[in-house]
């Protein structure tokens, strides 16, 4: 099932001005349901615009955005809704937090959504909880946590909305490997928990590879690819042509297949790099291969 | 041996915990010698002391204990003047992270000369600074432009050329790659690996990115404020198990490369970038095939 559906979507910057832009392009292609996507593209391909399309922060200047089937603007007014069920967690989204404690901060959606105090502080230790923040950090200060702190009570605030889509726009930019893999993995085991829908916009091929179900690429406001993640990644040379990179090993197996190497196709994890590599090479091994 | 160009003796670096007034130690006993025109990588994970060290090595921070000698000057001796710090700061270079926070001008030219006028140097000598560092960095066309319209690459390569302006031995790169995008990743590297090779400028780059590690011609891996590591890019990724358990990882190359040794095939040479990875994976391949004619 597809949770939101783009239909020719295009959206311009400065309509009508010398600044022209055409960030997107007549496109189309749907999200699925209880699943994580990974949105790919250079900047300036459109991710970004197509995020706030996602969940109504702009309007499509042609064509329709739908969620569950419905035109999230066939009633205008009610835009702020789609907000709720739509959670955005931009970029950096540490140099946004601004309360006096932690728990406030996380609070802030739950308590524009109007929901009784009991609920929401039972969502506030919910999602920091899922998150992965320690309880007693709470009653601090956000300003006095970590960046990779901070990172995760940003992402907990919109988190403690339930949303049913969450999109995150580059969630691990800046973070050491560690706190890069946590909050990742943590965005996965929520998806997981709750069912929800993610998305996720990311620069880093890698963790697109290791994270994400399916994968939708972007060039020059336009759709290139859409599809699971192991058959948008076997098109290697495809991502390459658009001069999108391709996780290291992908390139490693391409460089190899190069030099005369029978490297499979479509390999994107070094698991399954060396599990090729180790049947091609093992295939004689016994007493030849060790020279060392 | 010359004498090293940075010299760190017992370095430690502790600060005040504004709450309770407790001693919040940052980095321990930190020796490290860098020779002049080297090219080293410090990989750590949040906290271990990276930044600290970086911003010691050119007083941005004093240490609480140890000694820095920066090509023989003890730059941690209470006769430094003032005169010598901004020599200092000439000599060795500082490129932070968010391109947004460095850039002063609301011309690029004149964010370049705010380094060389601060120093004194004459208005003639300083066009000439400028359009050579412009060039320097690739963004001569750039020089009547206003900063804050460029890309997050074109803003960091305004202020890597802000630095070469001054004319520094050294330049320390602190996670100046972390908040860019592929592209202006690959400029921000091309330009400082092109600065080290063609003028021997010494390197020294923070990262979190092991694959820009790697490109390295050493690493030092500091892990709670101390120095676990010290090694060629081939020594320090032999290690994955070690660097995971610290928080890091190790390029998907080099990951490769230890799958396969550790299932018991034998590959010699180099695996830190994906180039020397496939050479010593071809090498492997030659080597069984040599063996298959020879054993029949």
């Amino acid at each position: 099932m597809s949770k939101i559906t783009l239909e020719n979507v295009s959206y311009v910057y400065g309509e009508g001005t010398p600044f022209e832009m055409h960030a997107l392009r007549d496109v189309s292609f749907s999200i699925r349901e209880n699943a994580v996507t990974g949105l790919i593209g250079h900047t300036g391909s459109g991710k970004s615009t197509l995020v706030q399309l996602f969940n109504g922060l702009t309007r499509p200047m042609a064509g329709r955005v739908l969620l569950d089937g419905a035109d999230i603007w066939e009633k205008p007014k009610q835009i702020k809704q789609i907000r709720f069920r739509v959670g955005l967690v931009m970029q950096y989204p540490e140099y946004q937090l601004f309360e006096e404690t932690v728990r406030a901060d996380i609070a802030f959606g739950p308590k524009n959504m109007g929901l009784p105090a009991d609920e929401i502080e039972a969502r506030v230790r919910e999602a920091a909880e899922l998150v992965g923040l320690d309880e007693a950090l709470l009653d601090h200060s956000p300003f006095d946590l970590s960046g990779g702190e901070k990172r995760r009570v940003a992402i907990a605030g919109i988190i403690a909305m339930r949303p049913e889509v969450l999109v995150l726009d580059e969630p691990a930019a800046g973070l050491d490997p560690r706190g890069r893999d946590r909050i990742l993995t943590q965005v996965r085991e929520y998806q997981r928990r709750s069912g929800a829908t993610v998305v996720i916009v990311s620069h880093s091929m890698e963790d697109m590879a290791r994270f994400c179900d399916d994968i939708v690429v972007l060039a020059r406001g336009e759709l290139v690819m859409q599809g699971k993640t192991d058959e948008v990644f076997a098109h290697a040379d495809r991502l390459a042509q658009v001069g999108l990179n391709i996780p290291e090993i992908s390139r490693v197996c391409a460089m190899l297949r190069a030099r005369g190497i029978p490297m499979d196709e479509g390999i994107f994890t070094v698991d399954a790099a060396a599990r090729c590599l180790e049947r091609l090479l093992g295939a004689t091994d016994g007493e030849g291969a060790s020279t060392r | 041996m010359s004498q090293p160009f940075i010299h760190t003796e017992h370095l430690s670096y502790s600060y005040e915990d504004g709450a309770d007034a407790k001693q919040m130690p940052v980095l321990h006993d930190v020796s490290l010698d860098v020779a002049r025109g080297e090219y080293i990588a410090i990989i750590g994970h949040n906290g271990s002391g990276k930044s600290t060290f970086a911003k010691l090595l050119n007083l941005v921070l004093e240490p609480t204990d140890g000694k820095i000698l920066i090509d023989g000057q003890d730059i941690t001796s209470p006769d430094m003047t003032d005169d010598d710090l901004l020599a200092l700061r000439r000599k060795v270079g500082m490129v932070f992270q968010n391109p947004d926070n460095q850039l002063v001008a609301t011309v690029v030219e004149e964010d370049i000369a705010f380094g060389p006028e601060n120093l004194g140097v004459p208005s003639a000598e300083i066009r000439a600074r400028v359009d050579e560092a412009l060039a320097a960095v690739g963004m001569t066309e750039y020089a009547r432009h206003e900063p804050h319209r460029l890309s997050g690459g074109q803003k960091q390569r305004v202020a890597i050329a802000g630095i070469i302006a001054m004319m520094p031995d050294c330049m320390i790169f602190d996670e100046s790659t972390a908040m860019l995008d592929p592209l202006g990743r690959r400029e921000v590297l091309e330009v400082m690996e092109r600065l080290h090779r063609e003028r021997g400028i010494t390197v020294i780059t923070i990262t979190h990115h092991m694959d820009e590690a790697a490109r390295a011609d050493r690493i030092v891996v500091l892990d709670d404020g101390r120095v676990l590591r010290d090694g060629t890019p081939e020594q320090i990724f032999s290690e994955p198990e070690l660097l995971m358990e610290i928080g890091l990882d190790v390029p998907q190359s080099a990951a490769l490369v230890h799958r396969l040794r550790k299932a018991g095939l034998s590959l010699d040479g180099e695996v830190g970038t994906p180039e020397a990875c496939v050479e010593t994976i071809c090498r492997a391949f030659a080597a069984r095939e040599h063996n298959t004619l020879v054993n029949g």
